[in-house]
């Protein structure tokens, strides 16, 4: 069971009462805004209590501000990628232009395989995306990139093994 | 790891994974679509994990193609400018401007080709090579790594440059008066009205003046560079670090240096009356609260702080 392998939910409850009014001030200090803080705060112990972690934490202030490091980066790629999406819009024609229901689902997914790519080499990240977004086949690939079909099937799978984890892992 | 019962282990998810490549972005024969049947039978947790990894991938696949692309490629910010095969940095404001910098009005480009902050504002980076930069005040710097090097550019005000030592380009420097370089070191760049200041507290940093030979500046150095190429080692009256922190830290100060050292955070004019400008100022003081550094002045030194407005304010005797 998953409650193996993460922190017991007391023990979350007294690592709150200890860091948590610490943490707001620490994220203060960089957000700049209080209720931002508290916000980031927050979900800091909202992913504290999902990760997997074998307790008891040696340095949990410093495995906290880690967490909330790792948020503010999240949040701040997911502000550059909507905005770099609105800009986008302004590429196509109107009837292409996604439904506001379907912009979420896209702007999810494609946060999602952009914190992908920040993980992968140049060329794994090109094959990747030669094979998912544009349809290429491995050959076709192979032939683009210069490299042979075995080095396109290893860099696929390595962003697919990347995708899965961000997917149904580290959530 | 113990894994939860109703999750795939790692190994059945890669070898789905390695079906998936094949039977998805290759063309499988029927024999090799036979052989996928037989593995899907052959582990009850492979049924899942193929579930999954093709739930994945039918997700990309749905992406909408030239918005996507268009999408990734402005968000990741990078630009190669293919003719000097210099690429641009993924910048990452992981500091105190987060707020502002979702405020600010600016293009992924200008974001990209030069960071800069406003009078008062601080700002945290990190490189994509894992150095932390850190700007402070109505400051401005241009950031280029390629294959071979680190680049910085100081375009206006003062820096810090935490070099991650495990990357082996080394990292150079422009400024007015000429070029530093290191590998491996933390230091402190600051434009002020006779040139420059460079501080360094970790590694080791060469200094090129553009009209004097190069010289070595060690950790705990801290050196003023003049435009004409020469430098001198000096004592300052407080931590050029403690903006880093957050903070103005300072030892017998003299008010007129300290009230000068305020008015680069304050926006407007911020004056110190001759008579008492050379009253000396101890202590360490928060940024973010400059009226409140005022405030605390008329509380250890006989001085009185008038403000005609909010950004015209002088500190005379009290």
């Amino acid at each position: 069971m998953q409650i193996n392998d993460t922190l017991k939910p007391t023990e979350v409850a007294l690592l709150y009462q200890a860091h948590h009014r610490w943490l707001s001030g620490w994220l203060r200090s960089r957000v700049g805004c209080s209720e931002h803080a508290a916000d980031l705060a927050q979900d800091t112990f909202v992913r504290l209590l999902r990760a997997r972690q074998l307790s008891p934490l040696k340095e949990p202030r410093a495995y906290l501000s880690s967490i909330a490091r790792g948020l503010m980066i999240d949040q701040f790629r997911r502000r550059a990628l909507e905005r770099a999406y609105q800009e986008s819009l302004s590429h196509l024609p109107e009837a292409e232009v996604p439904s506001e229901e379907n912009r979420l689902v896209i702007l999810d997914t494609l946060a999602r395989l952009d914190r992908a790519l920040h993980q992968l080499k140049p060329r794994a990240r090109q094959a990747f995306l030669l094979a998912q977004l544009d349809g290429l086949s491995i050959v076709q690939i192979a032939l683009r990139l210069g490299v042979s079909r075995a080095t396109v099937e290893r860099d696929l799978a390595k962003a697919l093994g990347v995708c899965y984890r961000l997917r149904y892992a580290d959530a | 790891m113990p894994t939860p019962d109703n999750a795939p282990a790692q190994a059945q998810v890669d070898q789905a994974i390695d079906w998936l490549v094949k039977l998805r972005f290759d063309s499988p024969c029927p024999r090799t679509e036979q052989q996928f049947q037989h593995w899907l039978a052959s582990h009850p947790h492979n049924p899942l994990a193929w579930q999954r990894v093709s739930h994945l991938s039918d997700e990309l696949a749905g992406l909408p193609k030239g918005l996507s692309r268009r999408t990734l490629d402005g968000s990741q910010r990078q630009r190669i400018n293919r003719r000097d095969h210099l690429k641009l940095l993924t910048v990452l404001a992981v500091g105190g401007s987060l707020g502002w910098a979702a405020r600010e009005p600016l293009g992924i480009p200008q974001l990209l080709a030069d960071s800069s902050t406003a009078t008062g504002e601080r700002r945290q980076l990190q490189g994509s090579d894992g150095s932390r930069i850190q700007l402070n005040t109505a400051s401005a710097i241009d950031l280029r790594y390629s294959a071979e090097q680190r680049r910085l550019q100081l375009v206006r005000g003062e820096v810090s440059l935490d070099s991650n030592p495990n990357d082996n380009r080394p990292f150079r420097i422009d400024t007015r008066i000429g070029q530093l370089a290191t590998l491996d070191g933390q230091l402190l760049l600051r434009e002020n009205d006779q040139g420059l200041l460079l501080a360094v507290r970790r590694g080791e940093v060469t200094l090129f003046p553009t009209s004097a030979s190069p010289r070595r500046v060690l950790p705990g150095e801290t050196l003023q560079v003049w435009a004409s190429g020469s430098f001198q080692a000096v004592t300052l009256h407080g931590d050029p670090w403690g903006w880093t922190d957050g903070v103005l830290s300072v030892q017998q100060m003299p008010l007129g240096e300290f009230i000068a050292e305020l008015a680069r955070y304050r926006p407007g004019l911020l004056r110190c009356a001759p008579e008492v400008a050379d009253l000396k100022v101890s202590g360490t003081y928060q940024l973010a609260d400059t009226g409140q550094i005022l405030q605390l002045l008329t509380r250890s030194l006989p001085v009185r702080v008038d403000y005609r407005t909010r950004y015209w304010v002088s500190i005379g005797a009290a």
